[in-house]
């Protein structure tokens, strides 16, 4: 089939999708803005629920792909309508006549140092959940001591449903995240004292509320409901710090020797301009606003433009894979009724 | 000179009588009012004011410049300060002349208020008018003054914005009668004396007018009627002016007396606040500053309105009018004849009864910071929430060598300023009484402060003997004159300063941190700045505006600042500069932090 797709962005989504779409008999090109494929998930250890390696599944998404063209260090320069294609003209000079458009750019971790007052960037013991995993892929994080370690504390909810980070939306990942977290540091470090202040906790998928019982009961990981508000670095380096207590009303200041930020999903930028070459609408989320929210939501308003995954909201990587699959199908039957219509 | 009439009266007098004589009684209960709601300290303090020499030549200065010669809106814009000079000036001097004419010619007559207004009716010209003729060219020119500043009034009617207006007020229904009397007056005026010129004599407005008009009007018998209806125009005037904004007219020279006297607003309706209210000239200049407008829906926020509405007192308005205000005290900063906003709206507020019941039993015990002879560092809680500040500022402090104790490095008490801003002072000086004897019993010599909100409670309310309060803003800036700390110079490095509004409007602090901004890179202009820079929109001032409806005020802000995009924004405000750090598309940062990530270590 002499059809081009072009699809933007190789993290999960896009490489999900473009494995079902060889499958389905086309040769889809891939653009990724990095020097390699997988997206967040190349840099996560491992995944909730059960805890499986992260780099099993990028392996398979990987061996799956096997083939396809992928044009890495690109940037879309521009991209416009001419009649039933897209052209699509990258940084490196290449420019591609595409049949239909597959936008899977993903979302941008929070930057957590804009919330100022949790000391990311400023206090050594302040890390992210990002960070968090790195250190458990790689074994060491120069910034703490791993023999210091005895209180750890967890933020929920940094820069997700925050108006005053900008961010409205929950990010809907953290909450289990934190809790795989919590659960593998406590494995880690089994004479610590876990806290995590949360305002809600939302787990709402298959065996999450299993993993929250689990954390009380087997792990003793303490859950204090309660936004902190500010957190400050002792004498000795330690992080101080200063919460309430909801449920009793009390306000609370603890000393920690690792505070993890639970940094959300924020809209990322690179998919804002790709929806203004293409006058793509936005939500006022700052994500991309899908044909609708629950028959289509990996289509847009534009004939040929498709999403997949985290470009249109937080998405647990389960929901992004089957979308990925879903916005393959249908990118196949969009161009199975173009080549009819031409007939 | 010689009088026509033995009687020195005709009926026409009476409506000017009617209105003159209301509006001096009017205005004597008011005045006896006013002083009798003074509480009793501030009405002494008031008294003495008048026998003190000092204020007295104060008061005449202001009285003049503000009243008269609208010096402050000649300022803000030249053709709009000659329309108010013009009418104001004009028409005192009509007033002035006109006595003096009465008092040399018809001295016997000097008892009659309405003489020195309808002279030219009652006078006839003689050969010997020299004196007259100089007078009568002044009353023309003054006439004519007037009503040059009346065209040019009816003009910003229709053009506001050719006086540099681009929104003004919706006047109300008693407003339009009060303009429209006082717009008919001076052309009536015309009118009249130009028909009388040929007996009373006139110079080259009135007699040019007098040789005009009989070609289309010969009948002498609209003479009187003429005069009728000047009379009539100033009756209602005077009628109609308690009900009106040009209350502002005697208002404001009492405004004037008690601010020079030192007396602030203390109860929300009475007594100086009541000056505040009438000084109001509903002119609408506070509705282009207010940084609400950023947004339409909050332009019947703007002070004018205010005031408006506490003339009608209408409760519900008043109360949401003075809960979204940011405090930011732009509108006072730029008003003509200086209403204190911020002062009244926050008097205002006293009379709001929030839920929340505050009880300050519960503040923590602490125990004094020993820092004896050192400088004592309060970063106060928005700085907390900003930890680059203040660990810049130690940066700073430790490479300048001064020894110096962080006061509340782990917690401190509120310094008050926001029960203060939200009309809690009972509150607020609670803190403000446990903050100052753990000040007080530190032994430092300098409070430093990086916070302008603490900054101005701890200068306006704190009672710190012997304790120097400053903003780092101003520390720093000795520091680098002194030469404590050296800074590395970039020219190529372009700065924009944001003046917090507490720190520039709210204590005058200006040139300092444009000179410490100075030392480290360019500083490049905002589009305004100084006493007429934009609020932030991140303001703990307002007690009501929502979260989403202060990002166009933060936008609108950060255009001002960019205009001559330079690499940094820089304030000198924890909260400023979180902020605009929000939606900045450059970086945004402390003026600690510039200095610090500067400095030549020796």
């Amino acid at each position: 089939m002499n059809k081009n797709i072009v699809i933007i962005g190789g993290g999960p989504a896009g490489m999900e999708a473009a494995s079902q779409l060889i499958s389905l008999g086309y040769s889809p090109i891939i653009i990724e803005k990095t020097s390699s494929l997988g997206g967040h998930l190349a840099r996560w250890d491992r995944l909730f629920p059960d805890r499986e390696p992260a780099k099993d599944l990028l392996n398979e998404l990987l061996v799956k792909l096997n083939g396809a063209n992928v044009f890495y260090d690109s940037d879309i320069v521009s991209l416009n309508r001419l009649n039933d294609s897209y052209n699509v003209i990258l940084s490196n000079g290449i420019s591609i006549l595409a049949q239909a458009v597959l936008i899977a750019t993903g979302f941008n971790l929070f930057d957590a140092r804009k919330k100022e007052e949790y000391g990311y960037g400023i206090y050594d013991k302040v890390i992210t959940n990002a960070d968090l995993e790195s250190y458990f892929k790689d074994g060491f994080d120069e910034r703490f001591n791993e023999s210091e370690i005895k209180r750890i504390g967890f933020v929920h909810c940094v820069g997700s449903r925050d108006e005053k980070a900008c961010n409205r939306q929950c990010s809907k990942v953290c909450c289990i995240t934190a809790l795989k977290q919590a659960i593998e540091l406590k494995e880690k470090f089994p004479d610590s004292i876990i806290y995590c202040f949360y305002m809600d906790l939302r787990l709402f998928g298959r065996k999450y509320e299993d993993i929250y019982l689990s954390a009380q009961k087997d792990f003793g990981i303490r859950f204090i409901r309660g936004r902190v508000s500010e957190a400050s670095e002792d004498i000795d380096g330690n992080v101080v710090i200063k919460a309430e207590d909801t449920l009793t009303g009390k306000p609370l200041k603890v000393t920690l020797d690792l505070l993890v930020l639970m940094a959300g999903m924020s809209a990322n930028p690179a998919a804002n301009k790709l929806a203004g070459m293409l006058s793509l609408a936005i939500d006022s989320d700052g994500f991309l606003q899908s044909y609708d929210n629950v028959a289509h939501i990996h289509r847009s308003r534009k004939k040929g433009i498709f999403y997949a995954g985290t470009c249109t909201g937080p998405k647990t990587l389960p929901e992004t894979l089957s979308e990925a699959r879903s916005a393959a199908l249908d990118i196949h039957n969009y161009l199975k009724e173009q080549d009819s219509h031409g007939d | 000179m010689r009088e026509r009439f033995i009687s020195g009266y005709n009926d026409f007098v009476i409506p000017f009588m009617a209105g003159m004589i209301f509006i001096l009684v009017y205005l004597a209960v008011a005045l006896l009012r006013l002083i009798f709601q003074l509480p009793a300290r501030d009405r002494k303090k008031f008294f003495l004011s008048l026998l003190n020499p000092k204020i007295l030549l104060k008061n005449l200065r202001d009285i003049v410049c503000d009243c008269l010669l609208h010096v402050k809106i000649f300022k803000r814009n030249p053709l709009l300060g000659y329309m108010h000079a013009s009418i104001a000036f004009g028409w005192f001097m009509l007033i002035v002349i006109g006595h003096i004419e009465v008092f040399l010619f018809t001295p016997h007559r000097a008892k009659l208020l309405y003489y020195p207004i309808f002279f030219r009716f009652f006078v006839a010209e003689t050969n010997e008018t020299l004196g007259g003729g100089f007078f009568f060219f002044l009353m023309d020119f003054f006439l004519l003054v007037v009503l040059s500043g009346i065209a040019l009034a009816m003009f910003k009617r229709i053009r506001s914005r050719a006086l540099g207006m681009r929104r003004t007020t919706k006047l109300s229904f008693m407003d339009h009668i009060g303009l429209y009397a006082l717009w008919s007056i001076f052309p009536l005026r015309l009118l009249a004396e130009g028909f009388t010129a040929g007996i009373s004599g006139g110079s080259f407005l009135t007699a040019s007018i007098n040789k005009i008009l009989p070609a289309f009007l010969s009948d002498p018998a609209n003479i009187l009627p003429t005069w009728w209806a000047y009379s009539i125009a100033l009756g209602v005037f005077f009628f109609v002016m308690p009900f009106t904004r040009y209350m502002h007219i005697p208002t404001e020279v009492m405004m004037i007396l008690f601010r020079n006297a030192g007396l602030k607003i203390t109860h929300p309706r009475k007594g100086v606040a009541k000056t505040h209210v009438y000084t109001c000239a509903s002119c609408g200049l506070c509705i282009d500053a207010c940084p609400m407008g950023a947004e339409k829906i909050n332009i019947k926020d703007a002070t004018v309105y205010l005031t408006r509405q506490i003339k009608r007192g209408n409760e519900k308005r008043i109360k949401e009018i003075s809960e979204k205000c940011l405090m930011c005290g732009k509108c006072t900063a730029i008003c003509p004849v200086g209403l204190d906003a911020t002062g009244l709206r926050e008097a205002q507020r006293s009379l709001i009864d929030y839920p929340l019941k505050l009880d300050f039993a519960s503040l923590p015990e602490q125990s004094p910071q020993k820092a004896t002879g050192k400088v004592l560092y309060f970063a106060g809680c928005m700085t907390q929430l900003t930890p680059k500040i203040h660990r810049a500022m130690a940066g700073i402090l430790d490479a300048s060598g001064l020894k110096w104790e962080f006061m509340d490095k782990d917690g401190g008490i509120c310094c008050g300023r926001p029960m203060m801003i939200t009309g809690r002072k009972d509150e607020a000086m609670k803190l403000v009484e446990k903050n100052t004897s753990l000040i007080k019993s530190s032994g430092a010599t300098v409070l430093l402060l990086s916070c302008p909100i603490c900054y101005k409670i701890f200068k306006e309310e704190y009672r710190l003997s012997g304790i120097r309060v400053v903003h780092h803003t101003e520390f720093i800036d000795e520091l680098i004159a002194n030469g404590a700390v050296s800074v590395y110079y970039d020219p190529e490095t372009t700065f924009v300063y944001h003046d917090p509004c507490e720190l520039g409007r709210g204590c005058g602090v200006y040139e300092e941190p444009r000179r410490v901004v100075s030392a480290a890179g360019t500083l490049v202009k905002a589009g305004k700045e100084r006493k007429e820079s934009i609020c932030c929109g991140g303001s703990l001032g307002s007690i009501t505006l929502p979260f989403e409806r202060r990002k166009a005020i933060t936008e609108h802000s950060l255009h001002n600042l960019v205009v001559n995009d330079p690499d940094t924004i820089v304030t000198a405000c924890p909260l400023c500069s979180s902020t605009f750090a929000r939606y900045s598309d450059r970086p945004v940062q402390d003026i600690a932090e510039i200095i610090n990530e500067r400095l030549i270590k020796s």
